[in-house]
């Protein structure tokens, strides 16, 4: 078994308030930035490959008229920070058939500047929305959906290419009363 | 032309939730010398619209389009340096919380002179004086003993009265307040309300008043715009909106507020609670609390319109303007609600008259 005084062997003193050159490396090195580290070494593929994105609703059915509660859960899988470059401000988006936020209208312009969603190691985070079972036709109107199938889709907004590697979907049927 | 315009203005927080949209498409404007009211429940958008008029917006806030124009100029357009010339030299604004918008670690009298100093290039003895003549008109008691104070030796009243003097101190044209009395108690507040005014007038100052206080608004504004979810929902006169409110959301507010010698067992409030920003209910964001909604009401966005033409009423110049389907023709029913004025107007018995 180690002892107190295995680490402190060798000293001159252990006084307290008494200044010993060898304190101050490893002192500073007592604190790392892991966010920093984990910038310089992950590489962006790996950031992207170690955070996965779950969507999931209550139930695979739907009432007609009723609305869809959905939870999208992102987690970090590495034991490190990491903090993803997004294409723009908007982190990430929830899309009906591939329509963001379930609308056939562009809602935002957002700055043209990118962002950055960041986890800490092993972060899980979770969001919730919900779907109205409508569609916006233009900027102040909206339209019912049919009974159907949709598809319920989360991702976060990075590349298009690679879109898939951060995001999800889930199906919801809408049956008629 | 207006002393402050505010056109379209939008400003979007990128929240890791999603996108909060604190301020969608405002439009107004402030006349020289005019009192305006803003007036909603807490997250309606009130303090981010004022706060946008000093570019004070903060990130992962955005103003992301609009214009506000001030004395014609656009302050979205100005560099920083002319937005900090700006500050407080023409446009001043009463903090909500005066103790944060004080500094603990300086006198009372020294932040107020520093402002002085900073804006209108007094010398210290200058900006002591007037300083101290600016704590007197405040109401603050024995003020050249009182500038070197610090701020915690100030009560909250007189803290409010110190954060007023320092926002009139370098006599700005528009005065922003927000809920300058929320802290405070009912005596102080119309002690203060009082006070901003008679300053207002004084210096002849235009005032933006943000509350969430509907008594407050009747006993200062002159014009009003009532703010739900981001979006305004009804402007009209200060008079017009008591008397004749025009949008079920006015009246919601009207209808919640407690009056003495009110026989109701229990206060009529409006049900339910002001939208996530992050996920604003489809059409009308009122609608889930709305008394009078219809299915079109969850499918069309109204717009502001006139509440009696049903003409658009969106811009600046609008004076009269309620959001809500019932003046565009699209509800099926109407909206069915009286306003009964119980007493006299204390305003006439002051002798005041009534267009």
């Amino acid at each position: 078994m180690r002892r107190l005084s295995d680490f402190t062997s060798g000293r001159q003193d252990i006084e307290p308030f008494t200044r010993d050159r060898d304190d101050v490396s490893p002192q500073s090195m007592r604190s790392i930035d892991g966010g920093f580290l984990s910038r310089l070494l992950v590489p962006q593929w790996l950031k992207r490959r170690a955070i996965t994105v779950e969507i999931a609703t209550p139930q695979t059915a739907y009432a007609l008229g009723a609305q869809i509660p959905f939870e999208v859960t992102m987690k970090n899988r590495l034991p490190v920070p990491v903090t993803l470059t997004t294409r723009s401000p908007v982190l990430w988006t929830w899309t009906v058939d591939g329509l963001t936020e379930a609308s056939h209208v562009e809602l935002r312009d957002p700055p043209d500047e990118t962002g950055e969603f960041s986890f800490s190691r092993g972060e899980r985070k979770r969001f919730s929305g919900r779907w109205t079972q409508k569609f916006r036709v233009a900027r102040r109107e909206w339209e019912p959906a049919t009974p159907g199938e949709y598809t319920l889709g989360a991702s976060i907004n990075v590349d298009t290419a690679e879109q898939d590697a951060v995001g999800d979907e889930t199906t919801v049927r809408l049956v008629p009363e | 032309m207006a002393l402050l315009e505010v056109e379209d203005l939008t400003v979007n927080f990128y929240t890791e939730e999603g996108v909060v949209t604190a301020a969608d498409e405002v439009s107004y404007r402030v006349e020289r010398g005019e009192k305006f009211g803003i007036v909603g429940e807490s997250g309606a958008g009130k303090s981010v619209t004022s706060m946008s008029l000093m570019r004070l917006i903060e990130d992962p806030g955005r103003i992301e389009s609009g214009e506000i124009r001030f004395k014609g100029e656009d302050i979205l357009e100005m560099s920083e340096t002319e937005v900090r010339e700006l500050r407080g030299n023409e446009i001043a604004m009463i903090f909500q919380d005066a103790q944060t918008a004080l500094n603990p670690v300086f006198t009372v009298g020294e932040q107020i002179s520093e402002a002085i100093r900073h804006n209108l290039g007094y010398d210290d003895d200058k900006a002591r004086e007037r300083t101290i003549r600016l704590l007197d008109e405040v109401g603050i008691p024995e003020a050249e003993a009182r500038y070197s104070d610090y701020p915690h030796e100030f009560s909250g009243g007189m803290q409010q009265r110190a954060v007023i003097a320092m926002a009139l101190s370098c006599d700005p044209d528009l005065l922003i307040a927000d809920e300058p009395t929320t802290a405070l108690d009912v005596t102080i507040e119309a002690k203060i309300l009082d006070q901003i005014e008679e300053l207002a007038e004084e210096f002849d100052t235009a005032i933006q008043l943000i509350t969430h206080d509907l008594g407050v608004i009747a006993k200062v504004c002159d014009r009003v715009m009532v703010m739900y979810a981001g979006k305004p929902v009804e402007k009209a006169a200060a008079e017009e909106l008591f008397y004749d409110p025009k949008h079920p959301y006015t009246v919601g507010l009207m209808s919640s507020i407690p009056r003495i010698g009110d026989t109701r067992d229990r206060l009529q409030t409006i049900p339910g609670t002001m939208p996530d920003l992050v996920d604003v209910p489809t059409g009308c964001s009122f609608h889930p609390r709305c008394p009078y909604a219809e299915a079109a009401c969850t499918r069309k966005e109204p717009k502001p319109v006139d509440p009696d033409t049903g003409m658009d009423a969106t811009g600046t110049d609008a004076d009269r303007a309620a959001a809500c389907l019932a003046y565009t023709g699209d509800l099926a029913g109407e909206l069915d609600y009286t306003v009964e004025v119980q007493g006299e107007d204390p305003r006439l018995q002051l002798g005041d008259h009534r267009e």
